[in-house]
């Protein structure tokens, strides 16, 4: 891995990787919501892209174990955050922290998902991974069990199966048979079996393999389609709309029939049949070194090393903090209908005091009242602006 | 000349007679000497080789099939008892005024309860062996239709609207929930380690789901058994009680006013040296309470007295007005009764340093306990009528119904189910497994520790030389017929020896049994303990490709570099089909440093996924963790060089190992080598 | 008409062996079995237990024989040979009668075996010392008490085994506890009435233990200022009778009955009602009992019938006023107990004792007392060492074998917290737990590994370091 990036000269990530969290913790959950497998036509739903602000953080300060956090999920009135030091539950106004001293596999905890069937809360840390289930912590990891790996970079609940992307290969248990599958380049097209993220949607699961694209795998037929940047790994994208923007594939999500694919050299989508790339060049992406996606339904959330950028796909919006102090803005880009005749072309900055914690962005989730942020100086909440 | 040689003949007869006596009887002995471990055995052929005999002719002559009841339940207006004959595979229709079985309805394998709607119009039977529930039109006595679910589906609970059907999936530990709309498996719970017992509370919102054995733990600390509570408005699960020190927590039940849950439980002492057992240092049996309000607390109330042990408490039932409670011992045939107000009435006044010294306390059942009543062999499951004014008890080994009138608390009447009349030595001996009547004090017997002749999933400290060493997880009884020599070092050559002498100074401390009872012992051990078939893993033979690559490592005679494996370190050496023993002694580098120098014998490996903990020690909570933890040196099979999916396969291949009866190989038969 | 009288003989015939077997089976269901009893014209009422003339030891009685259904006119006196004799027991197969007994007025008494069918006797000891109180055991062994002085015991009854010939004779118990009226239950264990005897005198309690000398535990403790008089003997419905004195009438006798399933809680004075006293109690097959009986101190012992359910006598069996009817057996197959296995190994020479918390006392919890950190062991003549209990107040430790000694629990600086436990002894071989110091002897030990035994047992006495066993096999 560590070889790849310094050919690709990429040493600022790697600075920022091995400086700001202690593991190349790319991270991926999925909201319930947005798991429905029914394609739409984007243009049936025209809600203009939500904006998010009157931002409240949340650090060491407010109760949070630690302000490196890698991920937020949340489910119904609580939300998880998992930081380096453990998993913060924020309920009712309050954080409690939940450690391995509370049966947790490790204290990084980097990946978080729910499992729409049961409740069980599924996290993966660097140590393992644990299921929480009414309070109690279960640990399966590579020793005890079939878990490939113990750094579980990435855990997606997709009905009663739960998918890992670890350091060891994409693992998929069944939660009725009990039985573990191992996914690596032994038994998939893959090039490495490290693999950083994992989601499913329409029947099919999509890892984000390291140096290997995008594996879709259909549960039906279990047969595997992999794919990769017809460029290889260079760090131009040199035929646009190809395929992935590159092979080294950071996170998948899927949402509204359609697959976003972020990497360290900018964010494609695919609809099945066409890919597209988008770049900070040339949309309103706050940069092309991508931590992790999230979609839900139409709108994607992309996590960036310069804040964090939302998507419909032609409409952007942009939530940064300034260098300075804790203030920041929201750059919109392309507001409005979908239908080219509505948009606003103009692009618009929406101060907002305080913005963002860190534009350093790892996690992210949302519901219909609420954005969550993970970064890497606390966890950021925005209420939706009406 | 012919009378000559008549008497020639007859004289060489004579003499070959008497060589053959002399020597023949000479061999005999010694050889009954060596199966019994005894020497003074009646040289009875028939006894041993008449009733070990595991299929064929003779095995069907001498062995019968008995109905077996387990559970049961009453009809609302109390004209039918619904009786689930687990040996039978049916559920048989009873009127209990005539006493009489009107109906046999054939549902699937090793059916474990049954509940009734509210409607009265259907049944539900859960097939532990089939992995399916059966649902019966009661008035035309008719399976009609069939809900699949997880592995070893045991209790069963409705919601409160009769919507969803709640499925104990005990083999696999879950909990299933299925739409009755669609008849289709909506979720499936995790649920604690072989959860049975199923209860709604009063007022329909929680679900009580027990299990009976602990959470694997390392040694040494506290057994804990969870007690899974499902929130049954949003079908979630609420909470997850560990029960501590408790195990075997069978079934449960709630006051009608909903202000406790009862549940049966077993105390097990297995983390003290088995060094006696007066006093209670063996196995203590009670009930778990749980108070149902706000941080409720948890109370645990034996029993047992002083000098008498009610073992194997295995179902509650209370009756309407919430005064009473029935407890089935099935380790002594007795029904202890409790006054629920005195139970009450005690915690009430009762400081938490009180209640928690209560639970080691064998003469506090004497202020609620009101009676004990005996039932016929092995009593199970109970049901009570609507009115709650009679008692009706499954008694298992009688094939039988008692019938106990629950205000003058004596048995007025029991119902014959129809089975074989006469009691088989293997039955004999199925009975003698389940009674505590050989231990002393009745303080526990084989079923005990050996539940559905099982094994327990717990470590033992023995003390079988000094105390905190040589500790010993219990081993499963599964057809071990043909798989001697027994105990982990291998010293009993034969379950004759296993179950004599040995047992009772070492564990029983009481007379042992005598030969015609140990006898019958040995012949139920060895022909009437079958594995269940391995449907979660193996349910047709066909093994997945998984499985058939971890075949293919369980078989190599080469490692991953092309390096031949020595031969005794291949796993097929020590782990030969069909029962994947060579029945041999080996050194594996697993001995601990508290573990007295000894090899083990090699365990056979049918079924293995349902019994860990792993090793002698049982220090391996899952089978990875045999290789990954504690078989580093490449001493226990080659595997340093294998990879995380070949181990992963490894272990699948080893889930799939099931009886070689459902793969219709014959074994031979009983053996014990001289 | 030839058949039909043939028919006729024939029923006539099977009709008078029926009856015949009616009543025979009748009066065999009737039957208890003859009467044994022990009369003395002698009355005594010394309830010594550390000297040789115990109460235990009565001039001049007789063992009889008497049948229930004429009891005046059966009357035969079976021990015609002896100067007295007492303590009669019936072997289970209904054909032994075991007593106790002296052969001439100064001679020491000796244990006797009796043929019932020809009613020779057979001399079973051949001590020096008095025996007395036999009782049969399964395997053809008895057990009884005998006296003895020793550095062990300084003066009191042993309790011993032998086989019913008198060989294979060993003590089985070791502490200064003196031993009497023992008798066998059926769960296999001998029921004894123990009373210490050395340093200080201690009241009586029913001791139990196994008949290999081992598990020697406590089971029923008589009312403060009581005594106990006779043997604990079972009834067929689990519960225990025995004569116990009060406060009120020490030395006289009333009728108690326990359970046998929680014998110290659960006393009732089956004679709280009748007047007079009780001397000793036989538990019938049909559930009543016999009790020998008077209704005041100027009355002789009388044999009666008591009905237990009722609380009432019933009519008197056997009165003579010249004699007080002391004890009373009734012959007759009875259930044997069940044959205990014995861990013992005399090849052996020490015992395992674990102690799970030395600080759970009584049914209070521990942290209402100062919590010990040490205990101190004490032999009859010395101290024997100090160990430190283990963080969760246990202790493990391997003693001598066959040797009494207490323990005593002390603070960190030494001092004495609470008073020593009972004398305890181990046998060799024996493994043996306890669950606290005083504690409540209905505590069962909580599931918890016991830290002292993740090392070595400490040998007691401390000043041998190493003890040369014999190799014990692993089981």
């Amino acid at each position: 891995m560590r070889k790849t990036l310094q050919k690709n000269s990429l040493q600022k990530a790697v600075a920022v990787i091995l400086c700001g969290i202690c593991s190349v913790a790319v991270i991926n959950s999925q909201p319930i919501a947005e798991k429905s497998t029914v394609k739409t036509n984007p243009k049936d739903d025209i809600k203009p892209m939500p904006v998010y602000g009157h931002w409240k953080n949340f650090t060491t300060k407010e109760g949070l174990p630690n302000d490196h956090a890698y991920c937020v999920r949340i489910d119904g009135k609580r939300v998880l955050v998992g930081t380096h030091e453990g998993m913060a539950v924020y309920e009712d106004g309050k954080w409690t922290t939940y450690t391995t001293k509370d049966g947790l596999a490790h204290n990084g905890v980097v990946s978080i998902d729910v499992s729409e069937l049961t409740g069980d809360v599924w996290i993966g840390t660097l140590g393992g991974l644990n299921r929480w289930s009414a309070g109690k912590f279960e640990t399966f990891n590579q020793l005890n069990s079939g878990l490939p790996n113990d750094l579980v970079y990435c855990v997606y609940c997709d009905g009663k199966d739960v998918w890992t992307a670890t350091g060891g290969g994409a693992g998929h248990y069944d939660t009725y048979t009990k039985q573990w599958e191992i996914f690596t380049e032994k038994n998939a097209p893959m090039h490495e079996p490290w693999t950083y993220g994992v989601s499913a949607g329409d029947g099919k699961i999509f890892i984000a393999a390291w140096g290997g694209g995008v594996i879709e795998y259909t549960t039906k037929t279990k047969q595997f389609k992999d794919y990769t940047d017809p460029d290889g790994e260079m760090e131009i994208d040199l035929l646009p709309d190809d395929g992935p923007v590159h092979d080294i594939t950071t996170g998948t999500t899927y949402g509204d029939g359609l697959l976003w694919v972020s990497t360290y050299f900018g964010l494609s989508s695919y609809d099945g049949t066409h890919w597209k790339g988008y770049f900070d060049h040339d949309s309103g992406l706050a940069s092309n070194f991508i931590n992790f996606v999230r979609a839900k339904g139409p709108v994607v959330f992309i996590c960036s090393d310069k804040g964090l950028s939302s998507t419909n796909g032609k409409s952007w919006v942009t939530y940064k903090k300034n260098d300075k102090n804790g203030d920041g803005v929201a750059i919109i880009k392309n507001y409005g209908r979908i239908d080219d005749s509505t948009v606003d072309k103009t692009t618009k900055e929406l101060p907002m005091a305080p913005c963002v914690a860190h534009n350093f962005v790892i996690g992210v989730d949302a519901d219909d009242q609420f954005l969550w942020v993970a970064t890497e100086g606390g966890v950021s909440r925005g209420e939706l602006l009406k | 000349m012919k009378a000559s040689r008549i008497i020639s003949v007859i004289v060489f007869l004579s003499v070959l007679g008497l060589i053959i006596y002399f020597t023949g009887g000479k061999w005999a002995r010694t050889h009954v000497n060596y199966i019994t471990a005894t020497g003074d055995h009646p040289l009875n052929c028939l006894s041993c080789h008449l009733y070990t005999q595991k299929s064929g002719f003779i095995y069907k002559l001498v062995n019968k099939k008995y109905l077996s009841p387990f559970n049961l339940a009453v009809s609302k207006d109390g004209s039918r008892l619904y009786v689930v004959a687990q040996e039978d595979n049916s559920l048989l229709v009873v009127d209990p005024q005539k006493r009489k079985v009107l109906n046999r309805i054939s549902v699937g394998n090793l059916p474990h309860s049954v509940i009734l709607t509210n409607d009265g119009q259907k049944a539900y039977v859960s097939n532990q062996w089939s992995d399916n529930v059966s649902v019966i039109d009661l008035a035309s006595a008719k399976v009609i239709d069939t809900l699949n679910t997880g592995n070893g589906p045991a209790g069963l609970s409705l919601s409160a609207d009769g919507k969803f059907l709640y499925v104990v999936d005990s083999y696999s530990s879950n909990i299933s929930v299925i739409d009755l709309n669609t008849g289709e498996e909506r979720k499936r719970f995790n649920s604690g380690n072989n959860p049975t017992g199923a209860e709604l509370s009063p007022d329909g919102k929680t679900l009580y789901v027990t299990s009976r054995r602990a959470l694997i733990a390392p040694y040494g600390e506290t057994i804990e058994t969870e007690l899974t509570v499902v929130d049954e408005g949003i079908q979630r699960i609420r909470d997850r009680r560990n029960i501590e020190s408790a195990y075997m927590m069978e079934n449960v039940a709630f006051t009608p006013t909903g202000d406790m849950a009862m549940i049966t439980m077993i105390r097990p002492k297995n983390l003290v040296p088995s060094i006696q057992v007066e006093q209670g240092w063996m196995m203590t049996y009670g009930l778990t309470i749980i108070e149902q309000k706000e941080n409720g607390r948890v109370i645990q109330l034996l029993l047992d007295e002083p000098n008498a042990y009610y073992s194997d408490p295995f179902d509650i039932v209370i009756t309407p007005d919430g005064k009473k409670a029935f407890i089935s011992h099935s380790g002594v045939n007795t029904i202890s009764v409790v006054n629920i107000d005195s139970v009450r009435s005690l915690i009430s006044k009762s400081s938490p340093e009180q209640l928690n010294s209560y639970s080691n306390n064998l003469g506090i059942s004497s202020r609620y306990v009101i009676k004990r009543i005996k039932t016929g062999a092995d009593p199970k499951g109970l049901a009570l009528s609507s009115d709650g004014r009679l008692l009706y008890v499954a008694e298992q080994l009688e094939d039988r119904i008692s019938v106990i009138n629950t205000e003058s608390l004596e048995t007025v009447g029991s119902i014959k189910l129809g089975g074989p009349r006469i009691v088989t030595v293997a039955r004999q001996g199925r009975r003698l497994f389940n009674n505590s009547g050989h231990t002393f004090q009745n303080q526990f017997d084989c079923y005990t520790c050996h539940p559905d002749m099982h094994e327990d999933g717990l470590v033992y400290n023995m003390a079988s030389k000094d105390m905190g060493r040589n500790l010993t997880n219990t081993q499963s009884l599964r057809d071990i017929g043909d798989t001697p020599p027994y105990k982990w070092n291998g010293k009993n050559q034969t379950v004759y020896k296993q179950d004599g002498m040995r047992f009772s100074t070492v564990l029983t401390r009481t007379e042992q049994f005598n030969y015609k009872d140990l006898d019958a012992l040995t012949a139920y051990i060895i022909t009437g303990i079958p594995y269940p078939p391995n449907l979660q893993y193996n349910p047709n033979g066909e093994l997945t490709e998984s499985q058939l690559r971890g075949k293919a490592m369980f078989e190599r005679t080469k490692d991953s570099y092309g390096n031949v494996i020595p031969e005794n370190n291949r796993c097929i050496t020590c782990h030969t089909p069909p029962y994947y023993t060579n029945l041999k002694m080996a050194y594996v580098k697993t001995l601990a440093v508290t573990d007295d120098s000894m090899l083990f014998d090699t365990p056979h490996l049918n079924n293995i996924y349902a019994s860990p903990p792993y090793l002698h020690d049982g220090r391996a909570a899952t089978l990875e963790e045999i290789w990954t933890k504690y078989g580093t040196e490449d001493r226990h099979g080659r595997i340093n060089d294998m990879t995380k999916n070949q181990l992963n396969d490894l272990v699948d291949y080893l889930k799939s190992l099931r009886a070689p009866t459902y793969d219709n190989i014959v074994t031979k038969k009983f053996h014990a080598k001289n | 008409m030839k058949k039909h009288r043939t028919t006729i003989v024939s029923s006539f015939i099977m009709a008078i062996g029926f009856t015949c077997a009616f009543f025979s089976s009748c009066r065999e269901k009737n039957k208890e079995g003859m009467i044994i009893f022990t009369r003395s014209a002698v009355k005594s009422n010394s309830t010594n237990f550390d000297k040789s003339d115990s109460w235990r030891y009565i001039p001049q009685a007789q063992i009889l024989k008497l049948d229930p259904e004429k009891p005046e006119a059966s009357e035969k006196v079976l021990t015609t040979n002896f100067y007295s004799a007492h303590s009669p027991e019936i072997s289970y197969d209904g054909k032994y009668l075991l007593f106790a007994a002296q052969q001439k007025q100064n001679d020491p008494w000796q244990i006797w075996e009796m043929d019932l069918n020809d009613l020779k006797s057979r001399q079973v000891t051949s001590s020096k010392e008095n025996c007395t109180d036999p009782a049969y055991l399964p395997l053809g062994r008895i057990v009884f008490s005998k006296y003895s002085a020793d550095d062990t015991l300084k003066a009191g009854h042993s309790l011993y085994i032998c086989n019913t010939d008198g060989s294979n004779m060993k003590r089985i118990s070791f502490n200064p506890f003196s031993y009497l009226a023992s008798n066998v239950l059926s769960d296999g264990r001998i029921l004894t009435i123990g009373r210490q005897v050395f340093p200080e005198q201690g009241v009586p309690v029913y001791m139990v233990l196994r008949p290999d000398g081992t598990k020697s535990e406590l089971f029923y403790k008589g009312v403060e200022g009581g005594s106990l008089f006779s043997p604990g003997l079972e009834t067929n419905n689990g519960k225990l009778v025995f004569i116990e004195s009060d406060k009120s009438n020490f030395g006289e006798g009333n009728l108690i009955s326990i359970n046998y399933n929680r014998p110290l809680h659960s006393r009732v004075n089956l004679s709280s009602e009748i007047k007079g006293d009780f001397h000793s109690v036989f538990p019938q097959k049909s559930g009543r009992l016999l009790v020998s009986y008077r209704k005041s101190e100027s009355d002789r012992y009388a044999l009666y019938e008591f009905d237990p359910e009722k609380k009432v006598l019933g009519k008197a069996i056997y009165s003579n006023n010249d004699y007080d009817v002391l004890e009373v057996v009734i012959t007759g197959k009875h259930e044997r107990p069940k044959k205990l296995p014995s861990e013992v190994d005399m090849g052996v020479k020490t015992g395992l004792l674990l102690c799970q918390d030395i600080n759970i006392l009584d049914m209070r919890p521990s942290a209402t007392f100062s919590k010990s950190s040490k205990i101190k062991i004490v032999g009859i003549d010395s101290t024997l060492g100090s160990v430190d209990v283990a963080e969760d107040g246990s202790f493990y430790l391997k003693v001598r074998a066959d040797k009494p000694f207490q323990i005593q629990t002390v603070d960190k600086d030494g001092h004495i917290l609470r008073s020593p436990c009972g004398w305890i002894w181990l046998r060799p071989n024996e493994r043996r737990g306890c669950v606290g110091c005083h504690e409540d002897p209905e505590l069962v030990p909580a599931n918890r590994v016991p830290l002292s035994v993740k090392k070595s047992p400490v040998i007691i006495p401390m000043h041998i370091n190493k003890v040369v066993e014999k190799k014990v096999s692993l089981e």
